[in-house]
């Protein structure tokens, strides 16, 4: 499918603020992004790198997306492995790589303890909210920071 | 792909950045592309035939709102299919008209250009004009007359209505039908005292003047290169007459395709019956394949290769024969597979093919083609033959090794020669020519 460098071109064109995503030089489906923290969130103020890949059949089927920076969220895993519906279950190929994003630019503005990946840290998010969202705030701080 | 990527943001740095708004919208929300054979779902959305089939394979629903969805609810839309391909037509061009800087700092300035620009692409306004200066003594004359007069009164009644701000907007578009006419005779206006093509001042502009001034309204001034040909005569020159007349005036050449006529004429292929779907799990191996030969389709590679080359061939099947208004033939679309196909497998074929090609050069019995074909079927996996493999090649092997041999012998004695003569550019030519003469060689054994 030729859509790939249509939406690079659109990426770069027309970047959406807070978000940035590069082709790497070698392999033109995958990408290097970095997201910011949203603001009043714990995760403010950090800039997480995160690796995205387009499958051969894309948009067919979801790009895969990975965090690269750590980070203590109840939906997103030590692997960096994220847990949100328009990545597997709810994808369609009318979503493009920024509004995939997007969503999870959201995702860390309102994490859902409901839903975890990470068990532990969901756990920890239930039963003692503020406590968990210090930590998260403590590993921007450690592992987010901007350079 | 070597063209160069379009997208809508093109338009945010020009003078109508709205523009990008109607790009988006021409596009496939699947390809991001703009819309190829576009068809509609029930709950209101469009997208390219291949790219909603495909999809749709795989998940019944629409990729925008969610509904459920099933091939047999899409419906063409020939209308979207011809105003995509109009806008392409004239993207470039528009896009080049509205970057250009403001001359004179009017706005009015580049809604001429670009009306003029619009025009010029669809052949049907060039006729317009064209008929302007050649109308006397046509049949149409008088439809042409009643109907410039209605529409000299829309005018007059949107001018007194909205005033002069409209009138000027107006004007301008008029101008820019005006501007192709550069010999017209120019006449005053004994009312406003402007100048106008004669034309254009006895059949409509007079009339204008003249009920404006009964209205009690005084007319508006213009500039003396505003003039008022255009509206009133393109809106009488609207599809039928102008449609007609082109076709056996000017044969449409391939940028000039009428988008109008093509839509108004537009009918579904029923010759060809929509190919089903296929249910793979309860067929043999003998039965896809006489399904496959009964299309005319290679039945070579695994039963996976052989379904998703079913699979694919009735996508570009349907979307060709039920969804296209202008269907290609059958044998085009079987290229179209196999030139899928290769894309598809690139990754795995590429290397055998490299491999093949080589091959290929050094033989020609065909005998020879079908064995190697049938070895290189399991190039890859456990089955693959070794022996076999070099039996079948030992005699360009052992001319390989042979040549190797000589090559190596001579290298040496040209590392001799040259240490007495100093001769460096030979040593180097020498064994390529030695290697196509070699496969000469083969070729003819």
């Amino acid at each position: 499918m030729h859509n790939n460098p249509q939406e690079t071109e659109r990426l770069i064109s027309d970047p959406v603020p807070g978000i940035t995503a590069e082709p790497h030089d070698d392999n033109l489906r995958y990408f290097k992004v970095s997201i910011e923290g949203p603001e009043q969130s714990p995760y403010e103020k950090g800039i997480f790198q995160l690796e995205l890949y387009l499958p051969d059949d894309y948009p067919m089927e979801a790009p895969k997306v990975r965090f690269l920076t750590k980070i203590y969220h109840p939906n997103i895993d030590r692997l960096g492995r994220i847990c949100l519906d328009i990545l597997k279950t709810n994808w369609s190929p009318a979503l493009q790589i920024r509004t995939v994003l997007l969503s999870v630019q959201a995702l860390l503005a309102s994490p859902n303890p409901n839903d975890p990946l990470a068990n532990d840290v969901a756990e920890d998010w239930i039963k003692n909210e503020e406590g968990a969202k210090n930590t998260a705030r403590e590993w921007t701080l450690l592992y987010a920071k901007k350079e | 792909m070597d063209q160069i990527i379009s997208d809508a943001s093109d338009f945010h740095d020009t003078q109508i950045p709205n523009i990008s708004q109607l790009d988006a919208l021409l596009r496939c929300h699947i390809c991001k592309d703009f819309l190829k054979v576009p068809v509609l779902t029930p709950c209101g959305h469009t997208f390219c035939s291949i790219c909603i089939r495909e999809y749709i394979n795989r998940q019944s629903k629409c990729p925008l709102c969610l509904n459920e969805l099933r091939e047999s609810m899409l419906r063409s839309e020939f209308l979207v299919n011809e105003i995509v391909q109009s806008f392409q037509s004239v993207r470039t061009k528009l896009l080049e008209v509205v970057k250009m800087p403001t001359i004179s700092g009017s706005e009015d300035k580049s809604l001429i250009e670009l009306g003029s620009d619009l025009e010029s692409e669809s052949g049907e306004n060039i006729q317009s004009s064209k008929e302007l200066e050649s109308e006397e003594g046509d049949d149409d004359i008088q439809i042409v007359g009643t109907n410039q007069t209605k529409s000299t009164l829309r005018h007059n009644l949107r001018k007194t209505v909205s005033g002069p701000r409209i009138n000027k907007s107006i004007s301008s578009i008029e101008s820019m039908f005006t501007k192709r006419q550069t010999n017209v005779r120019m006449a005053q206006c004994p009312i406003c005292e402007d100048f106008y093509p004669i034309k254009t001042l006895e059949r409509v502009h007079l009339d204008e003047c003249l009920t404006l001034q009964s209205l009690g309204k005084k007319p508006v001034k213009r500039k003396a290169s505003s003039t008022d040909t255009g509206l009133a005569s393109k809106m009488t020159k609207a599809p039928s007459t102008s449609q007609k007349r082109m076709k056996s005036l000017t044969p449409p050449k391939d940028d000039n395709i009428s988008h109008l006529e093509r839509y108004v004429t537009s009918v579904v292929d029923t010759e060809h019956q929509r190919l089903p779907k296929l249910d793979f799990t309860a067929m043999s191996l003998s039965q896809i394949k006489q399904k496959l030969s009964a299309l005319k389709l290679s039945t070579v590679g695994s039963k996976q290769d052989m379904i998703a080359r079913y699979n694919h061939f009735e996508l570009l099947w349907n979307s060709n024969f039920v969804d296209s208004m202008d269907p290609v033939s059958e044998s085009e679309l079987r290229r179209q597979l196999t030139s899928w196909e290769a894309s598809n497998n690139s990754n795995n074929v590429n290397t055998n093919n490299n491999i093949g090609r080589l091959m290929m050069q050094t033989k020609k019995a065909d005998t020879k083609t079908v064995e190697y074909n049938k070895l290189l079927k399991n190039f890859k996996n456990d089955k693959f033959s070794r022996t076999e493999w070099a039996t079948l090649f030992n005699k360009e092997f052992k001319q390989l090794i042979k040549q190797a041999r000589r090559n190596l012998e001579k290298d040496r004695q040209k590392l001799n020669d040259e240490n007495d003569h100093e001769h460096g550019i030979e040593g180097l030519t020498e064994p390529s020519i030695e290697n196509s003469s070699l496969f000469n060689k083969n070729e003819t054994s």
